[in-house]
């Protein structure tokens, strides 16, 4: 599997362990009024969690692998970058079309900086699962 | 439009030259082993430059290394 391959899948996993908890507890909790220490807090806790997921990850993934690690991505590489980049920039805008022009007519406080979080998790999501997806394929 | 697809003599070339490993060709071209491995499975189609890098490693020109198979397509003569 290649080196950048492993780093998408390790950004997913961080992602799917930290925010996927974040947004369920958010969700069952509907926390509407600002400001809301609890909902900072576990907000505080799922991004630590997951700089220390992916810092703790790439030192790994580098030790294992020094020589890819240090290589500089190649012409594929940045194609595929290019790609998923792309896709989830469609997503993000849409998003954020919608958070910020839509949801401040009938929406308040948590509910929109949820919604926004949400939208770019989603973002990132699609970006690096298009990086998984076109090297499962070699494309 | 013409429709067709590119297809490529990589591995036959790499045979012929000593059965020179994907990742060799990659490091003198420039790109990993596994962009090798698209690129001679039809999966990726290389830049123009890393296609004529290709080349120069073979000391080939650059149609023996990649062809283009047009096909015929409906209402095309």
């Amino acid at each position: 599997m290649p080196y950048r391959e492993k780093t998408a899948w390790l950004s997913l996993i961080a992602m799917a362990v930290t925010f996927g908890p974040y947004f369920a507890i958010t969700a069952s909790s509907n926390p509407e009024a600002l400001p809301n220490l609890r909902q900072l807090g576990l907000f505080a806790v799922a991004a630590i969690t997951q700089m220390l997921i992916l810092g703790v990850g790439h030192l790994y993934l580098g030790r294992r692998s020094p020589q890819d690690a240090r290589t500089p991505p190649d012409e594929r590489d940045r194609a595929i970058m290019h790609r998923s980049i792309r896709s989830a920039y469609y997503l993000l805008i849409v998003g954020m079309i919608l958070v910020g022009c839509v949801m401040p007519f009938h929406s308040s406080g948590w509910a929109i900086i949820n919604a926004a979080l949400f939208m770019i998790v989603a973002a990132e999501l699609v970006h690096y699962s298009v990086v998984v997806f076109s090297y499962r394929r070699q494309a | 439009m013409m429709e067709g697809s590119i297809s490529n003599r990589i591995r036959v070339l790499r045979f012929l030259n000593g059965e020179m490993s994907q990742a060799e060709l990659g490091q003198r071209i420039g790109v990993t082993r596994q962009t090798i491995a698209a690129i001679e499975a039809g999966k990726y189609s290389p830049s123009l430059e890393a296609a004529f890098r290709i080349a120069q490693v073979f000391h080939v020109p650059l149609a023996e290394v990649f062809q283009w198979d047009a096909k015929a397509t409906q209402g095309s003569r």
